[in-house]
């Protein structure tokens, strides 16, 4: 490159000279120089970030197929390099479009859909694949077969990096135990010090994809690490969204105009967004139309002076604009038009247009004489000169329709309080700018050419009258004006001249934004779902206690989101030092960069201590022996970078992310508080247990009689549910009684050796392997006791197993 | 000595009778439990016929039901089952040594954590067995406090029965009262009025003046809250000797509620009331009214005074005519003096004046 140390003087080359080292960069070229962006900045991460992308894109087809993702992982040492091998059972790529795949940055079928996948730029495994020929200079070695093809293709490719097109090096068809499916081998140069966030990352993967099977096999593993799956059940399958109104940008807008098939706007509307219909593309072009053309005042039919009678002076107007016509049809049409607008509230520009018009029609029937364009225009002229009659009159008297009307407006819009000779000057200076210069004036006006006229008004008023109108006096008179305006039925630009115009785009868009539009729908996202959040949990975490949530779909930017938040407590997972923290975009866990991640951000500010978790000094990422997986799924995901390590801070889907864990974490709570109360009634049952026994024994010492039976005192002391047996004979009787402060259902199995008889009505006996199953299901209330009673030979063994009631409650003697 | 080892047996038939009922609760399938009146100022009431204050009706049962209760009813089983041989042996203890001695149960559980635990648990056992706990020979720590006066008694002691006369037979300290005053028999005495005086101070002062002399007084030392015997003996000087009975002390809440202790009987031990208090006793001063009257030299009232001061106003003892003026008036001028403080006016200026006065007023003189 040349160099740009020149001297002063010789100014003139430069330019020439500098000119001469500007060329095209090659996107390939840029990651070269910028691996850092796209999570290659080390060998330790550069390998977990292929791992990465290449299951990312192994569970993205296998799942678009329909396939349940069966995935290998291998890594092994290659002398000095890492080779990393990824196998999928997709369905394969085609051997036109498998060198692109692999070989080109920027090339993926996902950029430009609206729809929830875990690959989004189509740079992830070529990244990888540029990563490793510029380590270790070896091309990458890909495998793929696709559904019902007798062989496989295989390939030997690596990026020209001046061109970011593949080069092959070897091409062959090739025989492959997979009957679909694509493999692929990188070779790098690489280290396993991450091996933790790379276990990390494939178990994370599992535990949010239940559906899956994984495995990884690397040299610091005696054995594969195998994920089996929890479920057969796929993601449900996604459906690809056009954009939602609220969601584009101007630069957007004016692409997606230029290259619509559409005419009118109600058509591009209706064609190229989601949720707009015909009556939400009309309120936009209402709103359009609004702010393109801007909105028309209208005006009563009113006295302008004591003496003035407004009806008689629109028909003498009238009569005096219209000639040849004759006297009947001139009258009649005068009176006609006189009348509707006398009893109209008030009449704009437009509608005059209308309504004289329609009369005219009417009484051009009626008479046979014909009112040409010219008596229309003439009529309508006079009639809005009457209306918006300001100044003087003929004999050049003061005559004013317009202050009375704004007075009464201005008046009502701004407070009590204000001077009546300053609001009447404000009407006024109103007046008079409305009535304005030009020709013909139909006062219409767009909402900031309004603001600019009542801003000079206010103004105006303020420094002759010496009375102030502040911004809400000022934002209340605009707003009550606006609201009286009425659309204009002006047919709006078409889709070609809003293209060409930007600022007629930007009008558009604010429309677009202005109106209400349904959210998004939200079968473009696959969320895990609660059961399957928390059957990802059961599978990789053996823990007490598990919960999990999932929220209803919200929008941000236009792209909906959902928020899905599971825990798991207790049981296996470490207790000691903070939770761990799984984070999960679009069912790729996040590895890296926690600490800048929304989600983390999230899961501090939330006071644990209320949901029975430790938290040192009130905030700060609680501890304890849990996992908290959080999982965002949206069509666009906000990351902080390209790296997609983190959640950026949008406080919509902060928001929702608190919800869905305070959601989870009231499960925690009750679990928690349940546990403890059970800790404690078993520390009590542990010391009453010890100490009565103790009691007894004295009080039968002091008073010289036989130790006690304290067995029923122990049962109600512990608020327990007993079950004793009794046997009389051939008469068995089973007693359960409840001392505890609520009615238990339990489930009672008496096994008996011998054929039970006498049995009560609802208890049925069933033989297997010459044992009688007896099974009762009695409901007993707080202090009550129910016994159930039959027959059995003496000699016969019965045993009775309970269930429905916590162990710990429970004390069976039977 | 018949009656007494009747009263042994009773006693101990009380304890066993106790220990039945748990048993018997055992055997019932029932929750262990003990019945105890409320010991709080709320729950005591007035009794007009013995003129005492007892406990009212409300109680709190100490039921097995829970961790706590069932620690304590298996200490009262442990300390029912010790006394009842203490009784069969006819041995006797302290309070103190009861604690102690429960280091050598062999359970944990029954052992005593504090001192104020064995107490209690020990009043506890009085209150429901309707008997003392010198009927179950558990001595206080503490001993009786002192008397001088013109009184000839006779005690019964380990080393035989000894005449003594609270003035001739005594030194300067006078005689100490045993913690059992039923061991004391009245023989003789030439008194006209007993004197209950808070202070040691106060009390030397009276001894040196000689006032027990001149005014033919029996002055009792109380020596802060009065122990038992003290109380219990100063009732037997009223009721058998019928000698009116004056209370001497600080001019202050706590010095109040000393002599509540001694009128009205404690709250704590509010089932003895009957034999500890001497509803007849009154109040000589220091009153908030002296502090004015004498002018005094006060020390200002602490926050901890006030709040004590206010508590009395709610105590059902104090709802008297002249407490309540006393009290209100004391909150007012927000001070408080001790009974030396009289010194100020020259130290024969309590027996010289200002006594001598003030039983004039209340017509003990």
């Amino acid at each position: 490159m040349t160099s740009q140390q020149t001297t002063l003087g010789e100014d003139a080359t430069t330019a020439e000279e500098l000119a001469e080292g500007q060329r095209e960069i090659s996107i390939a070229e840029f990651f070269e120089k910028n691996k850092h962006m796209l999570g290659f900045d080390s060998g330790a991460r550069g390998l977990v970030t292929a791992v990465k992308e290449a299951v990312d894109n192994a569970l993205d087809a296998t799942e678009e197929a329909g396939f349940r993702p069966d995935i290998y992982v291998e890594i092994r040492e290659v002398g000095d390099y890492y080779r990393l091998v990824v196998e999928d059972n997709g369905p394969g790529i085609t051997k036109e479009q498998l060198p692109k795949v692999f070989g080109k940055l920027l090339y993926g079928s996902r950029f430009h859909a609206r729809e929830q996948t875990r690959g989004q730029q189509g740079i992830g495994i070529s990244a990888a694949v540029l990563y490793s020929q510029l380590t270790s200079g070896k091309p990458a070695k890909v495998t793929s077969r696709t559904q019902g093809s007798a062989d496989a293709e295989y390939f030997e490719l690596i990026i020209d990096t001046d061109t970011n097109e593949p080069e092959i090096q070897a091409e062959r068809t090739t025989s492959w135990d997979r009957s679909h499916g694509t493999r692929i081998e990188l070779e790098m140069e690489a280290n396993m010090r991450a091996r933790a966030q790379l276990h990390d990352y494939i178990k994370h993967t599992a535990v949010v994809n239940p559906h899956a099977r994984i495995e990884l096999r690397e040299p610091g593993l005696d054995e594969p690490l195998k994920f089996e799956r929890a479920t057969d059940q796929l993601p449900a399958e996604t459906k690809e969204i056009r954009p939602h109104p609220h969601g584009v940008e101007l630069g957007t807008l004016i692409k997606m105009l230029g290259a619509t098939d559409s005419y009118s706007v109600s058509g591009f509307m209706q064609g190229e967004f989601t949720r707009v219909g015909k009556k939400t593309a009309d309120s936009v072009i209402a709103n359009f139309r609004d702010r393109h053309f801007g909105r028309e005042l209208g005006w009563p039919a009113r006295n302008g002076a004591p003496s003035a009678d407004v009806e008689a002076d629109i028909e003498e107007a009238l009569r005096d604009a219209i000639s040849n016509k004759g006297a009947d049809a001139t009258d009649t049409f005068a009176e006609r038009v006189a009348n509707s607008l006398t009893e109209r509230e008030r009449t704009s520009y437009t509608q005059l247009v209308d309504i004289v018009g329609t009369v005219a029609d009417e009484v051009g029937t009626e008479t046979g004489k014909t009112f040409g364009t010219t008596v229309r225009e003439n009529a309508v002229a006079a009639a809005w000169a009457e209306l918006t009659q300001f100044g003087t009159d003929e004999e050049g008297d003061e005559f004013d329709r317009l202050t009375p009307t704004l007075h009464e407006l201005v008046d009502d819009a701004t407070s009590t309080r204000k001077d009546d000779a300053a609001v009447h000057g404000l009407a006024e200076r109103l007046a008079q700018r409305f009535a304005g210069d030009d020709e013909p004036n139909r006062m219409r006006f767009t909402l900031s050419e309004l603001k600019t006229l009542v801003d000079e008004a206010g103004d105006a008023t303020e420094e002759y009258d010496d009375e102030t109108f502040g911004d809400t006096a000022r934002e209340n008179i605009v707003e009550s004006l606006w609201e009286r305006m009425v659309t204009v039925p002006d047919e709006p630009p078409n889709v070609d001249e809003i293209a060409g115009d930007r600022d007629t785009a930007s009008e558009l868009l604010e429309a677009m934004r202005e109106t209400d539009i349904l959210a998004p729908p939200t079968d473009c996202l696959a969320p895990i779902t609660e059961d399957l959040v928390e059957a990802g949990l059961r599978k990789e975490f053996d823990a007490d206690f598990y919960a999990a949530a999932t929220r209803d779909a919200e929008v941000h930017g236009g792209d909906p989101f959902v928020v899905e938040a599971g825990i798991a407590y207790g049981g296996e997972i470490e207790a000691g030092g903070t939770i761990q923290l799984m984070r999960f975009a679009n069912r790729v866990p996040l590895v890296y960069q926690r600490g800048a991640c929304a989600t983390t951000n999230v899961v501090k500010r939330i006071g644990w201590r209320n949901y029975g978790l430790d938290q040192p000094g009130g905030s700060g990422m609680p501890s304890g022996p849990a996992v908290l997986s959080i999982h965002v799924a949206s069509t666009n995901v906000p990351f902080t970078s390209e790296s997609k390590d983190a959640l950026a801070s949008v406080p919509e889907i902060e928001d929702e992310i608190e919800l869905a864990i305070r959601e989870a974490a009231r499960e925690l709570k009750s679990y928690l508080n349940k546990r403890r109360s059970m800790a404690k009634r078993r520390e009590k049952q542990d010391v009453l247990g010890r100490i009565l026994p103790q009691m007894a024994d004295k009080v039968a010492e002091v008073t010289g009689r036989e130790h006690p039976n304290i067995e029923g005192a122990m049962a109600r002391i512990m608020n327990n549910v007993g079950v004793d047996r009794e046997r009389d004979g051939e008469t068995v009787r089973l007693s359960v009684e409840n001392h505890s402060d609520r009615g238990e259902s339990l489930e009672i199995t008496e096994i008996v050796s011998a054929e039970p008889g006498d049995l009560p009505d609802g208890v049925d006996a069933i033989e297997m392997d010459d044992e009688w199953f007896l099974n009762w299901n009695p409901d007993v209330d707080s202090g009550e006791t129910i016994e159930l009673e039959y027959s059995l030979p003496t000699d016969a063994d019965a045993d009775a197993t309970v269930d429905g009631v916590d162990d710990e409650k429970l004390t069976v003697n039977a | 000595m018949s009656t007494e080892d009747t009263t042994d047996a009773e006693a101990r038939e009380t304890l066993i009778d106790l220990a039945a009922e748990f048993y018997d609760q055992f055997a019932a399938g029932e929750i262990p439990r003990m019945d105890l009146p409320t010991r709080t100022k709320s729950n005591i009431e007035y009794d007009p016929e013995k003129k005492v204050w007892v406990y009212g009706d409300r109680t709190s049962t100490r039921s097995a039901n829970s961790v706590s209760g069932a620690r304590k009813l298996l200490k009262a089983s442990f300390t029912i089952d010790f006394l009842a041989n203490q009784l069969d042996e006819d041995r006797s203890s302290t309070l103190r040594e009861l604690y102690y001695l429960s280091e050598s149960w062999n359970n944990e559980e029954a052992q005593f954590n504090s001192q104020d635990e064995s107490n209690n648990l020990v009043e506890d056992l009085e209150i429901v067995t309707g008997a003392t706990r010198e009927d179950f020979h558990m001595r206080p720590e503490e001993s009786g406090a002192k008397v001088m006066g013109p009184l000839l008694i006779r005690e019964q002691t380990n080393r035989g029965d000894r005449d003594i006369h609270c003035q001739k037979d005594v030194g300067q300290g006078g005689y100490q009262i045993p913690n059992d005053t039923d061991t004391i028999e009245f023989l003789d005495n030439d008194a006209d009025f007993v004197m209950c005086v808070e202070t040691g101070g106060m009390r030397d002062r009276l001894v040196e003046n000689g006032f027990d002399d001149e005014y033919n007084c029996l002055v009792v030392h109380l020596g802060g809250q009065p122990a038992r015997a003290t109380r219990r003996l100063t009732k037997r000087l009223h009721d058998e000797l019928d000698l009116p009975v004056v209370v001497f002390c600080d001019g202050d809440p706590w010095s109040y509620r000393i002599y509540g202790s001694v009128a009205y009987g404690s709250i704590k031990s509010a089932h003895l009331s009957e034999h500890l208090a001497t509803p007849e006793a009154d109040y000589v001063g220091i009153r908030p009214q002296d502090i004015v009257d004498y002018d005094l030299p006060t020390d200002p009232l602490a926050d901890s005074d006030i709040n004590a001061l206010e508590s009395e106003l709610e105590d059902p003892r104090f709802q008297t005519e002249f407490w309540e003026e006393q009290i209100e008036l004391q909150l007012d001028i927000g001070k408080k003096a001790e009974q030396q403080a009289l010194a100020s006016r020259g130290l024969d200026f309590v027996t010289d004046t200002y006594l001598p006065e003030r039983l004039n007023e209340m017509g003990i003189l």
